[in-house]
């Protein structure tokens, strides 16, 4: 072995044994033969004994203050518990999802009152084919009419103009019906525009099944 | 069993005071010691030891279990803190001061004791890094090796030759006294 290779020999035996450490048989011959390294084995030694004094250095010194360091200590720990106490801020992640889910739920309640308003107010569009009311024909009821089709106006009925008079002693049929205001509009009843969903009516039909009066007879809309 | 540092941090950042504390008791004394040896000032030494605690509470940590132990993470914080404070001159009070006034000054303030602390503050950073955490605090090479990011023969080669460094230095003081320890 080189003394370059015995010089690392020399330092990790230092290390591990320190003032008593024991070369081994090689390592003494070698030390026997060769100034430098017994040199060299002589400061290890010697620097060893010295950081082993110098460990008790910080011990040493903290004991002269311990005072000081255990009030570090303790402000330390105010601070930690001070830093607990503040509310605690939600990570970029679940403030994205919170703000996903309340722009959704406020899109639903949004969608959900402008329904509910346009129910209220816009009268629901009826298409050309479409029904315009639901007739209730166990509530209709069989009369005969007078000569004067026209005295049906007085008894709240209104007149379903451009229709032909009734027969003297044609029979007639009081239909009880659930009307769109629109129907109503169209056979010259006057309607609120305000007025929404379906208005009950009752409708005097003639034998030959056209409408001659309409009358309406609950109005839930005031 | 013992919870690892890992864990104690994690409770620690749920806000769990306890093992914040238990952190800083089994952390903190060896935290000094190697700023103490590396900055040679035992004011800088408590400065710093308290001041990487109070990084490691702060909101900023950014300590990531899968690059590393936080220990490492520790003394990687101490090391650059003492750094900073090395580099804005040099400490009014110095550890290298001998002490005269009692028995256990007697015992640690030895003339070649002081002129050693100032050895190794003179030592290039990486060679005193090792002979701190290898000599003074008596790490295992792969201890340190993990402590300070590089390989078990990096840690020892830095070792033998910092060794020699201060071998020789003290070698130096012996023949001349004077010329070294002023």
């Amino acid at each position: 072995m080189t003394c370059s290779e015995w010089s690392k020999e020399l330092v990790e035996c230092a290390r591990r044994h320190g003032i008593h450490a024991e070369p081994d048989r090689e390592l003494r011959a070698h030390l026997a033969l060769c100034a430098q390294c017994s040199e060299r084995w002589e400061a290890e030694l010697q620097l060893t004994a010295q950081f082993r004094a110098m460990r008790v250095h910080p011990a040493a010194l903290r004991s002269l203050d311990r005072f000081a360091g255990e009030k570090r200590r303790e402000s330390l720990m105010l601070d930690f518990a001070r830093r607990d106490r503040r509310p605690v801020v939600p990570s970029r992640f679940t403030q994205a999802w919170v703000w996903g889910l309340g722009a959704a739920a406020a899109l639903i309640v949004a969608v959900f009152v402008g329904h509910q308003a346009g129910k209220r107010t816009v009268p629901a569009k009826v298409s050309p084919g479409a029904r315009t009311h639901e007739v209730r024909t166990e509530q209709t009821i069989i009369y005969e009419a007078s000569n004067d089709a026209s005295a049906l106006s007085s008894d709240d009925f209104i007149a379903v103009p451009y229709t032909p008079p009734l027969a003297p002693g044609e029979m007639v049929r009081v239909v009880h019906a659930d009307f769109y205001p629109e129907a109503l509009a169209s056979m010259g009843v006057e309607v609120d525009p305000s007025w929404a969903g379906d208005l009950p009516a009752d409708v005097v039909v003639g034998e030959d099944g056209l409408p001659r009066a309409v009358r309406i007879t609950e109005n839930n809309q005031f | 069993m013992q919870p690892s540092d890992e864990e104690l941090y994690r409770l620690m950042r749920k806000g769990n005071q306890d093992a914040f504390a238990q952190l800083y008791e089994r952390r903190e004394p060896a935290l000094y010691r190697f700023a103490l040896h590396m900055s040679g000032s035992s004011a800088v030494a408590e400065e710093v030891s308290h001041e990487v605690f109070v990084r490691l509470m702060g909101p900023s940590t950014r300590f990531d279990e899968t690059k590393g132990s936080l220990e490492s993470f520790l003394y990687g914080i101490a090391r650059n803190l003492v750094r900073v404070v090395r580099r804005l001159g040099p400490v009014a009070e110095a550890v290298d001061r001998p002490f005269h006034h009692d028995i256990l000054g007697e015992l640690i303030g030895s003339e070649t004791t002081a002129a050693l602390h100032r050895m190794l503050r003179e030592l290039p950073e990486r060679y005193r890094d090792v002979v701190v955490l290898c000599d003074l605090e008596e790490r295992s090479y792969e201890d340190v090796a993990k402590l300070i990011g590089r390989p078990v023969g990096t840690v020892r080669s830095r070792l033998h030759r910092a060794r020699a460094l201060l071998s020789a230095k003290l070698k130096r003081m012996n023949a001349s006294p004077e010329v070294v320890t002023r």
